[in-house]
């Protein structure tokens, strides 16, 4: 009889449970449910966070634990916030029009109402007519459906593509972030179908719920992303441990080894890739209605590896590294590019830090890579007392992997 | 014939001049508010007055279009500018500095006055003045300047004489009033391609569609259309709706409105308002109105296919003799193959330049990631780099031949030095972590950026081209590429060159080439594979700043440079297959000619066109992962 | 004052910062909402500097309702959500009676959902495609009908331009001019096929093609004209390309919208000598106000090189425009301060005066310019002002619409059905 997974490993429970303590103090202190010291911004960045940091966990199932540094993880989750969000355009349009066409001496017809709903949408992009692809946009089910669906999808055709033909390394990396390039390309095009580069906006009134207030559905919405991240944790969790997680890792260390051992590497990789993908299509779901618009600047491929710069300055290969790399870095980024970080005088040169920013965390980035590549989360080793003994010291033969001096002596 | 067309002309002219010779200042304070603010659509008469009042008045419509024509602040005396002198517009007469506002007729205005002194002009001792009114005649002109045109048709220098010859052709094609000339003067031309050519025919053979119910004798009929085959039957049915020659069809809309104004207690034609959210309800409520005699019966489809039927839909030629148009037709056909092929050429053109410019820019990241597998982001920085090198360099050299033969190899130095301190400080302690390179040196390229932000602004900085390198060879009027284009694929060929020198027949290649085959063994034969890799990052780096300039030159020199160019120069060298220069060289060529393709089969949207074309590099890759020339034996497996 | 603030800072990671902190009753504070970083930065920076000098200049002349005003601020980034976001922020925290801020239209539609849900007031000072009118913006740049359409007719009957080429780049602005355009000279008798239209990606840099397709137009015999609405950096390239290829402004004149003198600071211009834009304001205006504007500009900055520009007029009329309707209110609500603002008349810098509109646009005269060698523009033609349409009247389903906000309370009134078709907008 095995332990359970939680028992297992320790840091689920205690990710969980500061998960908790977290979103409960944020509720108290917010202004729909509590004392109103956290204004209802600054709850829906914090909800926002959540989401991306369960996009770091994902990233981190792939990058760290199969090896598969994909630069296009955000295209799943972009394209999870445009299923969710064509939904909340159209009913919400919809909503609008039946109003204002009820004021009419002849009641509308269906096809006079869907005419109405997109001439409304499309009408910034000089066209009156519904794309085929909103042909399920009327209903929630569908494009919650489809959320899921496409982003896991595209995953699952373009990894069997390249796991096929044994694309790797960065290869890979470098084709991942052409797929997030030519996918936002096309959207920025207006005959995509998806509003070009105004993207959907509004996505932040729900309809249905224009009565419940921001303040309170900024709340309802952080609790949803920390279950979101919470269940996304377990899952992720409960995959990278076990046999299968094993030979995950196995492919990352040595894929040639683990195919020789007569393990289908390829339906590994695709696996854990379209898992990867899901999950982050949903937490894009949840994003996307915090900040309220969504367009194509959100898939290029800056973004993609700003999430791997997340997930390595926070620790790759655990999964509470990644998370706390993508709450710590973008908030500290949002803190400082927010213009409230005070100036640094030098004497001779003011350093403004929103110019200077980026500056730092591209010099911070290099030196955890260069230093420090367990990222933050080492410091929980630090702070365990585990250190991985120096066994470094110069190689004693040429080759990649030659015994090194210390090793030799020890 | 001729002559007797030229004599009535001149004296057309100078009759008026003769008659009255009006006085210029008579004529400015007449239409002193249509010369303060003048229209090119009124402006035409006065132009004419002005320029008949003689030479004078010529003068003054000279300094007009030359915006040197002000009015003096003190009294709004209107004078011409020439530099510190001031002379009165109306007599000559030279005036005492004083503060003038000069005039700003715009483009139109100019036009209208060039036009008018460009008959004149035609004969000016000045050889830049006779070419300004040819200029000015090819742009527009009437018959009345083609007889002037035929006056002055000798001209001492050959190369005016021969355009003069040449627009004398095109204006008969245009203005001529008998038809055989026009003929005669259309198949002179032969299969010519140009542009003017093409101009002068194409409006002989403007069409509009007309609808008649019979066809009158002697129409230059261009073509018959038949309903449904070569127009559509709602737009042939729209046509005659709009001249009023048929009823319109009901319209949703249409129905609609007609509805809700027969709303009788809360029906309509006894369908209750409940039910006519569809269309059945509609309908039978429509047909009850129709049967009540409340609205009027729209067009059935019966009545539509006769009315189709009743009505000859015509493309006219507004041209009325059908010789004419049969002529140009034959013209404009005997050019069409040719119009072809040279747009083929251009094409080809084109997409060779943008190649040289890909392969220009992934040069360099054919040494650094093509032979030493290091993946730099930071390469496009470089590129950037070397084009804000660039900039500097003419802010200190003013003169811009000079600046650039400064800038290029001061460009591959600074990004040389950047290059070997990427290398040293970074990229050796990672080489056997390629995917944290990509990370650590993607952090280098984010930070480089900013840093140009920080230096010279987020807005673009101007490198100017030196003069020689302005302007565009052109073989004729549809075949032309700029010089700048034409240096960089000459710079590509150099580097091509280059590139397989040093490999192929220096020591540093030699050197180069075993290190990457098998280091251990290079190290043991005396070579330092440190230092090798080291030399090697910092000329691929080099190349990137020289490339720099170069794009820099014919684009745009900002912070973003090198991210524009980044993930294709990326892919330039994957597509065509890693460690081998020609394999850079068939990829570079291969995206090149792929854009272009995409872009002639869809002009209107070039978006699509990258779009396509990295998807389309997205599945070549599924199918040749190793690019078009793949690495053979042992250095394929590192790969 | 700076380590509260930095203290305050710090907490709102985890804490946000309650409003309470900033309160300071004696100031009457608006918020500037430009992005001081990324790729929108070159453009907003230099209206941010334009609001910090007219408040400067207000608070010199003894501030509002006898308060100083006080500048709130941030840094959106180029980030749409983040525009919202920080909206959201300025409203609710800091609790700004008025933001001046936004330029892409992107960035406006993320604005305006949280602007009409707090009921804020926003000055949008930036030519857009409009299509838009919303209570609690007003639209300070020119609409369609006060750029767009009056070039056009300039280049119809001043240059005589038959053939047009509309360029673009591939977003909203040009999309919905272009449609506008496209629909305009339609109207106008131009045959479609006498309408070449292109869309190009940002910061595009390879013109050949394209310069070569508008050079080919020139076959039929008929006068060609570009109308540009490519914006930002591709303009330099495609400048650049044809004056390669040889095209001058006699031949084949451009008409641009969004190169102003800011833009032309990047470029050689000896070679666009004559080709066109279209503004409401230009730096070469010879007026006394004009001249007192761009004397301030360089003594704020400290640069006697800074040119001045359209969208800064534009938020400077926004500006005095809203000071006047404070005064007129003796009241900073926002309620009385829409109120008050319509009808509204603030001299522009041009020489005549800019009038709030009930559908909260301006009244703007249309110039137009030719470029000089010197990067500045010579004004060739200046209408006199020129109402600002909300909805245009040349799509079929924006000509029955109509805005009247202290009439109607409506920003999208149907004319046919005598309607309103919504209050709040759909962004």
């Amino acid at each position: 009889m095995r332990k359970p997974l939680v028992l297992r490993h320790p840091s689920i429970l205690v990710f969980l449970a500061v998960l908790a303590v977290f979103t409960l103090a944020v509720t108290m202190l917010s202004a729909g449910y509590g004392t109103g010291a956290i204004s209802t911004s600054m709850v829906k960045t914090l909800g926002k966070t959540l989401c991306l940091a369960l996009a770091a966990v994902a990233m981190d199932l792939v990058w760290g634990y199969v090896g598969i540094l994909s630069l296009g993880q955000m295209a799943f989750f972009a394209l999870g916030g445009y299923m969710i969000g064509m939904w909340l355009m159209v009913a919400r349009t919809e909503g609008i029009v039946t109003g204002s066409l009820a004021n009419l001496p002849i009641p509308p017809t269906e096809a006079e109402i869907s005419q109405a709903v997109a001439t409304q949408i499309f009408g910034v992009v000089g066209s009156d007519q519904f794309p085929a692809i909103w042909a399920l946009s009327g209903s929630l089910i569908g494009q919650l459906a489809l959320v899921v669906l496409v982003p896991g999808l595209l995953a699952l055709v373009f990894g069997w593509l390249a796991f096929r033909s044994r694309v790797n390394g960065v290869y890979l990396s470098i084709l991942t972030q052409a797929m997030t390039l030519a996918l936002a390309l096309y959207l920025f095009q207006n005959d995509s179908g998806l509003r070009g580069n105004n993207g959907l906006s509004g996505l932040q009134n729900i309809p249905g719920l224009e009565s419940v207030g921001q303040e309170r559905l900024s709340v309802w919405f952080l609790w949803a992303s920390a279950l979101a991240l919470g269940l996304g944790y377990l899952m992720i969790a409960w995959v990278a441990s076990g046999k299968f997680g094993s030979v995950a890792r196995a492919i990352r260390d040595d894929e040639a080894r683990v195919r020789f051992l007569g393990y289908s590497v390829e339906g590994y990789k695709l696996v854990i890739f379209v898992l990867a993908a899901v999950i982050t299509g949903i937490a894009g779901a949840l994003y996307y209605p915090q900040a309220g618009i969504i367009n194509p600047a959100e898939l290029a491929p800056i973004a993609s590896i700003y999430l791997a710069v997340w997930v390595a300055i926070g620790g790759r290969g655990r999964l509470y590294g990644a998370a706390i790399g993508a709450v710590f870095v973008s908030l500290v980024s949002s803190w400082f590019t927010g213009g409230r970080a005070p100036d640094l005088n030098l004497g001779f040169y003011t350093v403004k830090w929103v110019d200077w920013w980026q500056v730092l965390l591209g010099l911070s980035f290099v030196l955890v890579t260069l230093f420090a590549p367990k990222g933050i989360a080492g410091l929980v080793d630090l702070l365990e007392g585990l250190r991985p003994p120096k066994r470094g010291g110069a190689p004693l033969g040429p080759d990649m992997g030659a015994l090194q001096e210390r090793e030799a002596t020890e | 014939m001729r002559f007797i067309f030229i004599a009535l002309a001149l004296m057309a002219l100078a009759l008026p001049a003769a008659a009255q010779a009006p006085d210029l200042g008579a004529v400015i304070a007449q239409h002193r508010g249509q010369i303060e603010k003048p229209s090119r659509q009124s402006i035409g008469p006065v132009v004419q007055a002005i320029a008949a009042t003689g030479p004078q008045g010529a003068a003054l419509l000279q300094a007009w279009g030359d915006r040197a024509l002000g009015l003096r602040k003190s009294d709004g005396l209107l004078v011409i500018v020439d530099g510190d002198r001031l002379t009165d517009a109306a007599t000559g007469a030279d005036l005492p500095p004083a503060e003038v506002t000069l005039l700003r007729p715009n483009s139109g205005v100019r036009g209208v006055i060039s036009d008018a002194l460009a008959g004149a002009a035609l004969s000016d001792p000045d050889p830049a003045r006779r070419a300004q009114a040819l200029d000015a005649l090819s742009r527009r002109a009437d018959a009345s300047q083609l007889v002037l045109l035929r006056a002055a048709l000798d001209d001492p220098d050959p190369g005016l004489a021969a355009r003069k010859a040449r627009l004398e052709r095109l204006l008969t094609i245009q203005h001529d009033p008998d038809p055989a000339a026009r003929i005669a003067a259309i198949e002179g031309f032969g299969g010519d391609t140009g542009l003017d050519f093409r101009a002068a025919l194409n409006p002989i053979l403007a069409t509009r569609r007309v609808a008649l119910e019979t066809v009158p004798p002697g129409a230059n009929v261009a073509a018959e259309l038949s309903p449904g085959d070569d127009i559509s039957r709602d737009a042939a049915y729209a046509m005659l709706v709009e001249a009023g020659l048929a009823p319109a069809r009901l319209t949703p809309q249409a129905e609609r409105a007609m509805l809700a104004q027969h709303i009788q207690g809360g029906m309509v034609g006894g369908v209750p308002l409940a039910q006519l959210g569809h269309d059945a309800a509609r309908d039978r409520a429509w047909t009850a109105l129709e049967s009540q005699g409340l609205v009027q019966p729209a067009a059935s489809e019966d009545e539509v296919t006769a009315a189709l039927d009743r009505f000859h839909f015509l493309d006219v030629y507004a041209e009325p003799d059908q010789t004419v148009t049969d002529a140009a037709r034959a013209a404009l056909r005997g050019t069409e193959t040719r119009i072809g092929l040279m747009q083929a050429a251009d094409l080809s053109l084109d997409a060779l330049s943008l190649a040289s410019i890909y392969f220009l820019a992934a040069i360099g990241l054919a040494i650094t990631f093509g032979v030493m597998g290091v993946i730099n982001m930071a390469h496009g920085e470089f590129i950037m780099m070397g084009a804000y090198t660039g900039y500097v360099t003419q802010q200190f050299i003013a003169d811009r031949t000079l600046s650039l033969i400064v800038a290029l190899p001061l460009a591959f130095i600074v990004t040389f030095a950047a290059g070997v301190a990427l290398e040293r400080l970074v990229i050796r302690h990672l080489y056997k972590r390629p995917l944290e390179t990509l990370l650590a040196t993607f952090g280098v390229s984010i930070a480089l950026q900013q840093l140009a932000k920080n230096i010279f602004g987020t807005q673009a900085r101007p490198l100017t081209a030196p003069a020689w390198l302005d302007g565009a060879w052109t073989l004729n009027d549809i075949v032309g590429v700029s010089y700048i284009r034409i240096a960089i694929f000459v710079l590509a060929l150099v580097f091509l060159g280059l590139y397989l020198f040093i490999m192929n027949r220096t020591r540093l290649g030699l050197e180069v080439r075993a290190v990457t085959q098998n280091p251990g063994m290079a190290a043991s034969m005396g070579i330092s594979p440190d230092r090798i890799n080291m030399l090697t990052f910092g000329l691929g780096s080099g190349i990137a700043g020289i490339a720099g300039v170069a794009i820099g030159l014919f684009a745009k020199v900002t912070s973003e440079l090198g991210s524009d160019y980044i993930v294709q120069s990326f892919m330039t060298v994957v597509v065509g297959g890693v460690g081998n220069i020609w394999g850079t060289l068939a990829g570079a060529a291969l995206i090149g000619f792929l854009q272009k393709g995409i872009e002639w089969l869809n002009p209107a949207n070039t978006l699509a066109a990258q779009t396509y074309m990295i998807l389309f590099i997205i599945i070549f890759i599924q199918f040749r992962p190793r690019g078009i020339i793949a690495a053979r034996g042992r250095a394929a497996v590192g790969a | 004052m700076n380590t509260f603030t930095s203290a305050c800072a710090g907490l709102a990671i985890l804490a946000g910062c309650a409003g309470a902190a900033w309160a300071q009753d004696d100031t009457i504070k608006i918020g500037v909402l430009h992005s001081l970083s990324g790729t929108m930065a070159i453009s907003e920076t230099t209206l941010k500097d334009t609001v910090l000098m007219m408040v400067d200049q207000q608070n010199a002349k003894g501030g509002v309702l006898g308060k100083k005003i006080e500048a709130v601020v941030v840094d959106p980034a180029s980030d749409w959500p983040l525009f919202a976001e920080k909206a959201r922020e300025l409203i609710s925290v800091n609790g700004v009676d008025a933001i001046f801020g936004c330029w892409t239209s992107v960035s406006r539609k993320s604005v305006l959902p949280v602007i009409e849900e707090l009921n804020g007031l926003l000055f949008y000072p930036v030519q857009y495609e409009g299509e838009e009118s919303s209570k609690n913006v007003i639209y300070t740049g020119a609409a369609p009908n006060q750029q767009a359409i009056p070039a056009v007719d300039y280049m119809m009957e001043e240059l005589g331009v038959e053939k047009w080429a509309l360029l673009g780049t591939d977003y909203v602005y040009p999309r919905t001019t272009n449609n506008i355009l496209d629909a305009y000279l339609k109207g106008k008798g131009v045959a479609t096929g006498d309408i070449f239209v292109n869309y190009t990606p940002f910061g595009h840099s390879d013109w050949s093609k394209i310069v070569a397709d508008v050079v080919a137009l020139g076959a039929d015999g008929k006068k060609v004209g570009v109308v540009s609405t490519v914006n930002g950096d591709a303009n330099i390239g495609f400048y650049k390309e044809l004056a390669a290829a040889g095209v001058s402004a006699d031949d084949i004149p451009v008409m641009a919208f969004s190169v102003g003198e800011e833009e032309l600071a990047g470029l050689d211009t000896a070679n666009l000598v004559g080709h066109l834009a279209a503004w409401n304001y230009f730096e070469s205006a010879d007026t006394p106000e004009n001249k007192a504007f761009i004397d301030g500009w360089h003594r704020f900055t400290g640069d006697d090189k800074r040119v001045t520009n359209d969208p800064m007029e534009a938020t400077m009329i926004g500006f005095n425009a809203w000071v006047a309707a404070v005064e007129k209110a003796g009241s900073t609500d926002t309620d009385k301060v829409l109120d008050a603002i319509v009808g509204v008349e603030v001299p522009n810098l041009t020489g005549g005066t800019a009038k709030v509109l009930p559908n909260h646009h301006l009244t703007k005269p249309v110039l137009i310019g030719e470029i000089r060698e010197d990067g500045q523009f010579d004004i060739v033609s200046q209408t006199p002002e020129v109402p600002g349409d909300a909805w245009t009247d040349f799509l079929p389903e924006s000509a029955k619409l109509d805005s009247d906000w202290p009439g109607k309370q409506c920003g999208m009134w149907n004319t046919e059905t005598n309607a309103c078709v919504q209050v709040k907008s759909n962004y």
